[in-house]
């Protein structure tokens, strides 16, 4: 039997290779994506190791709470100079430094425009001097010893062209300054931090320009060699202030790596969500290949049968046949996905996400999640066929009887109804809960319904949609659509997994025009002021910039209120949520609360809290209510809930006064400041000029700002668009394998209708219709789906600020449209194939 | 009804003919459209005998060798071969005795097109998962001349070989009983000359018991005996059967 299945395999390697190619694909996605991901990992894993590698000891504040947030050196307070002597003093410790780190220092380009990095943070430190400590190796200059002068790194200086005794301008969180350049530095050896900037001053500089004058966020140690570390660690411990602690140089190494690998996997299930998608998109046409390919072979398995085959081994034969297609399949896909990880950070470089870049890491767990996956797919999609293949009866091999079930249809009715059914319930629940397991599995037992139950309304479908083709191209149009609707069985299952990828890109389509509604009337329904301005560089609010850009704006004439917006993380009935503060003062003027109960200013003036009233009835609050809360840097307390608002998008659920706020957290850069004028949005050049001190703020009418909100929404969708594109291909590799099939199978019909005078062009037309009549049906099923989906998924959402559902009509036409194109695109090899068949071999063949 | 006793009963002292159908009913369709293909057949096929079936179009003759077979299921009726009743087997059962009991030749010569001729031949022991009997197999392509094709695929075999390869493969596992279906129906007179020949043979000199179902009357006379088939009944024998004597019988049937 192993024989017989590897023959057959070997028979036909055009289908095997159309066939494994849709699982090639959906390997190479996940093969590339861990690939990436682990390359990412290993990357800041040596980089952290590299930095930490020869400090024995890191004194700094405890912190009440960890987050995964960026910046989580500035969660902790500062720690005062004092300190370090009694350090210096312990027994066994070779030598300690005080740092100032992890502070935001922008450069701006010989150009006058902010250098940004896309992702990597803009890092501003103190420059130890102490080699044994530092982190930093000097390349080139002399390190940075007075106030004016920095270090770059060699990165950045090659990049945008410094050496040594240029002069750079810095966006520091006060005024910006400029300086000399002393010294071009590396970290350890890599004269790049994963894409980051660098920018180290001489420590009372440091201490000055980011306000730390008298402290250090820690202090370095290093432990004189030989010594007990384990005894230095706690006589250093026994000598520190309450509050501060000292951990091994390895801990922080660890803690870093870790939440950087948080965000990391935050990033990479992403990306394997989608590669699941395109490996049920694949499953798709693997099911229905074998289910035309078992259909195909009736006469050859009933034989085997008779020769005594037992349905056992039939059923191993098919299931062998697709796990041999699945194991070569998976080995290319995993070879390619090296490939893909390149081509996946290009994808990602494109759309304005740069990663880091380290040497490609091809791990074990790489092969085997590949293997299990790409074999477990193919195999799984199989068994329906092979369950086929078992029933057929030993007499379909001498008889013509090809046992066209109809009884079946029934069964398959109530089945793909379960399944449908079964399917909006989870997904119901998942939306209301909300569970992101419980929606994926949901819409997968949408898909698998309804790919059930679409041959019932097969044959009607492609009769109405084929009759516009039928009256342009006469007899080719005509039989075309006679083939779409004579196995309806094969027509709906060849465009099921067209009908999978368009769904997802309708619900993309829907939701994402939904979002860009909402966005801009939230942006209305939140925020009064005439002019936004935000951080500069891409994703808008990261990293924040200098507090001195408010106190220059309030003084520019024609502005009449201005407030300063900050955000950060605290511990809210014991869990990690954000906080936005505002200016009590000028509230009225530059955000939109509307109130629910309680006051706003007042509150806010009072050091209370404001929650919105999502928060509120989700946790059954009111106003007078005590809430136990936690800051990072100054510990528990307890707070007064002093109003409660209508969600308001742009301020989240939790908002203080910018008092409050500062007095909890440790030097904040503010995201945002507001502006009002007394003539409306009138007074950009004066606003623009008397901020072009700062270069890295980007000034914004609302009504721009509202756009660039819709822009981002828009390239996050296109990233989306282009990640689904995959599963898209793959269901058109679905239909080309199909309509080869079909050609294969109507060799004698098509050689027949040549003889009777046929035209290769009537044929290739007559092929290109029934590949149209079958794209436009799968497309225009999932683009119902999909708009339903996306819709129920904008609607769950309506609490997080999606309060519009905007159904894009004109898109999801373009989409119709393309999916004939595509079907069209098709068939092309297949017509072909078939016009060029042999007129006599053809009648020949049986 | 006493026929069918006398039937069951009278072959009960003697070893087990290699086949035989009692009351053997098969219809097709249902109400006012139903067709009687079998209407209540007695018959028995004799061990190491060579059978015809004969019949017009439409007699029931192929019907009645898949249900005797196990390939079809009858509406009523009870089929044995040898001492084993198909009815009463399961799947697996059926299988069990395709594999190691029966042989089949069909018109159509049914090789599994991805093999070679010498694969298609050791299937049924491969698929049993039994050695190869050497001896036998090189044997059997030798007498049936097709040693020198063992390594060709079907489509590069002519018409004659590609049949003399499917009897190789329904007696290499040595089975209780050939059915053969219409084996010489795709072949020019020559081969089936040949074909007829060797099935002759094989009965005669290692005593095979074959049923094959016929029209043609050149090829009945092979056979030691024909059972003639019409509208589902059995409609007489012949004994020794002779072409002109099988065409005779044959006219009378059609008229």
């Amino acid at each position: 039997m192993w024989k017989v299945t590897l023959k057959g395999l070997l028979a036909h390697k055009l289908r095997l290779a159309l066939t494994g190619l849709a699982i090639v694909l959906g390997v190479t996605f996940i093969s590339g994506t861990l690939v990436l991901t682990d390359t990412l990992h290993n990357t800041f894993d040596t980089l952290f190791g590299h930095i930490y590698q020869k400090v024995d000891f890191v004194v700094r504040a405890e912190t009440a709470f960890t987050s995964n947030g960026q910046g989580g050196g500035a969660q902790r307070k500062s720690i005062p100079e004092s300190v370090i002597t009694s350090v210096r003093n312990t027994p066994g410790v070779a030598g300690a430094e005080g740092n100032i780190t992890g502070v935001p220092a922008q450069y701006v380009a010989k150009d006058g425009k902010a250098i940004t990095t896309g992702g990597a943070p803009n890092l501003g430190l103190s420059y130890d001097p102490n080699p044994q400590l530092s982190s930093l190796t000097l390349a080139e200059g002399s390190p940075p010893t007075t106030s004016t002068e920095v270090a770059m790194d060699e990165g950045t200086a090659q990049k945008y062209g410094f050496h040594p005794g240029d002069r750079v301008k810095i966006l520091l969180p006060g005024v910006p300054e400029t300086f000399t350049i002393s010294g071009l530095v590396r970290f350890g050896t890599a004269n790049n931090l994963a894409g980051a900037t660098l920018a180290a001053f001489d420590l009372p500089t440091a201490q000055v320009l980011f306000d730390q004058v008298g402290h250090y966020n820690s202090i370095n140690i290093l432990a004189q060699p030989g010594a007990d570390k384990a005894n230095v660690q706690r006589a250093i411990a026994r000598g520190l202030p309450p509050g501060v602690e000292v951990v091994t140089g390895q801990t922080v190494a660890n803690e870093n790596t870790n939440s950087i690998n948080q965000a990391l996997s935050f990033f990479s299930t992403a990306l394997l969500v989608f590669a699941f998608i395109s490996l049920f998109v694949g499953a798709f046409t693997i099911f229905n290949t074998f289910s035309i390919t078992v259909g195909q072979r009736t006469r050859e398995l009933a034989l085997l049968r008779i020769v005594g085959a037992s349905r056992r081994q039939l059923f191993r034969s098919v299931l062998l046949e697709a796990g041999l297609l699945g194991l070569v399949a998976s080995l290319v896909g995993l070879g390619l996905g090296v490939l893909g990880a390149l081509g996946l950070e290009a994808l990602l470089k494109g759309f304005g996400i740069t990663l880091p870049s380290g040497p490609l890491i091809f791990q074990t767990r790489t092969v085997i999640a590949c293997l299990v996956v790409g074999i477990g797919v193919t195999v799984i999609a199989a068994i329906s066929p092979a369950r086929r293949a078992v029933r057929i009866p030993p007499v379909a091999a001498i008889s013509d009887h090809q046992g066209q079930a109809t009884e079946l249809s029934t069964r398959r009715l109530l089945v793909g109804g379960v399944f449908a059914v079964a399917g909006i319930a989870l997904l119901a629940v998942g939306l209301t809960k909300p569970a992101i397991q419980l929606v994926g599995l949901g819409a997968v037992g949408i898909f698998i319904g309804i790919g059930m139950l679409a041959p019932t309304f097969a044959r009607p479908l492609a009769s109405v949609l084929g009759r516009p083709l039928a009256g342009i191209l006469g007899i080719s149009g005509r039989l075309g659509r006679e083939n779409s609707m004579r196995s309806p069985r094969r027509t709906a299952q060849t465009s099921s997994a067209l009908m999978v990828g368009l769904a997802l890109v309708a619900t993309i389509a829907v939701f994402g025009a939904s979002l860009s509604k909402s966005a801009t009337s939230s942006v209305d329904n939140a925020i009064s002021a005439d002019y936004i301005i935000t951080a500069a560089g891409n994703g808008g609010g990261q990293g924040g910039f200098s507090n001195s850009v408010a106190p220059v704006a309030a003084r520019l004439p024609g502005v009449t209120a201005v407030s300063t917006v900050y955000a950060g993380q605290f511990e809210f009935q014991r869990s990690v949520s954000s906080l936005a503060a505002v200016s009590a003062d000028h509230l009225a003027q530059t955000v939109i609360l509307r109130m629910d109960s309680g006051t706003s200013a007042p509150a806010l003036a009072a050091g209370e809290l404001l929650v919105d009233t999502t928060v509120a009835n989700s946790k059954h609050l009111s106003v007078g209510s005590a809430i136990p809360v936690k800051f990072a840097q100054t510990g528990s307390s307890t707070m007064r809930i002093g109003g409660i608002y209508k969600p308001n998008a742009l301020i989240g659920s939790f908002l203080v006064g910018d008092s409050f706020f500062l007095s909890h957290f440790n030097n904040p850069l503010p995201i945002a400041v507001l502006l009002r004028t007394s003539s409306g949005p009138t007074i950009t050049p004066t606003v623009t000029s008397g901020l072009s001190a700062y270069p890295n703020v980007k000034i914004q009418t609302r009504s721009q700002f509202e756009q660039s909100q819709q822009a981002q929404v828009n390239q996050l969708l296109g990233l989306v668009y282009a990640l689904l594109a995959l599963a898209v291909v793959i269901s058109l590799i679905g239909i080309v394998n199909t309509l080869m099939l079909s050609v294969f199978e109507r060799t004698h019909e098509i050689g027949l209708l040549r003889a009777v005078g046929m035209r290769r062009r009537q044929i290739r037309a007559m092929i290109r219709s029934e590949s149209v009549i079958i794209a436009v049906f799968g497309a225009l099923i999932g683009i119902v789906v999909g708009s339903v989906l996306g819709a129920a998924l904008s609607a769950s959402l309506k609490n997080q600020g999606i309060t519009d559902i905007v159904i894009p009509v004109p898109n999801l036409v373009v989409f119709l449209v393309l999916a004939a194109l595509l079907g069209l695109g098709a068939a092309a090899w297949p017509a072909r194939r078939a016009a060029k068949l042999d007129v006599l071999a053809a009648i020949a063949a049986d | 009804m006493v026929l069918t006793d006398q039937a069951s009963t009278g072959t009960a002292a003697s070893p087990p003919p290699a086949a035989r159908a009692i009351d053997l009913v098969k219809t097709y369709g249902k109400g006012d459209a139903v067709v009687r293909a079998l209407d209540a057949i007695n018959v028995e096929f004799e061990r190491g005998r060579f059978t015809a079936v004969m019949g017009p179009s439409g007699s029931g003759k192929s019907t009645l060798m898949h249900c005797m077979a196990g390939l079809d299921t009858p509406t009523s009726g009870r089929t044995f071969v040898g001492s084993e009743e198909i009815g009463l087997l399961d799947d697996s059962g059926l299988t069990q005795m395709r594999r190691d009991r029966i042989g089949f030749v069909f018109q159509s010569f049914n090789l599994v097109p991805t093999l070679t001729a010498g694969e298609n031949i050791t299937l049924p022991a491969d698929l049993a998962g039994a050695k190869v009997d050497q001896e036998w197999f090189h044997y059997l392509v030798e007498q049936l001349g097709i040693s020198d094709r063992l390594s060709h695929r079907p489509t590069e075999m002519s018409g004659g070989q590609q049949q003399r390869a499917a009897c190789a493969r329904a007696l290499i596992n040595r089975p209780d009983l050939i059915f053969a279906d219409e084996p010489t129906g795709n072949l020019d007179s020559n081969s089936s000359a040949e074909m007829l020949a060797f099935l002759r043979r094989s009965v005669t000199e290692f005593g095979q018991s074959i049923v094959m179902v016929t029209h043609d009357p050149r090829g009945a006379a092979n056979a030691d005996r024909v059972v003639f088939l019409a509208d589902g009944r059995v409609e007489g024998e012949l004994v020794s059967p002779t072409a002109d004597s099988v065409l005779e019988r044959m006219k009378r049937l059609g008229s």
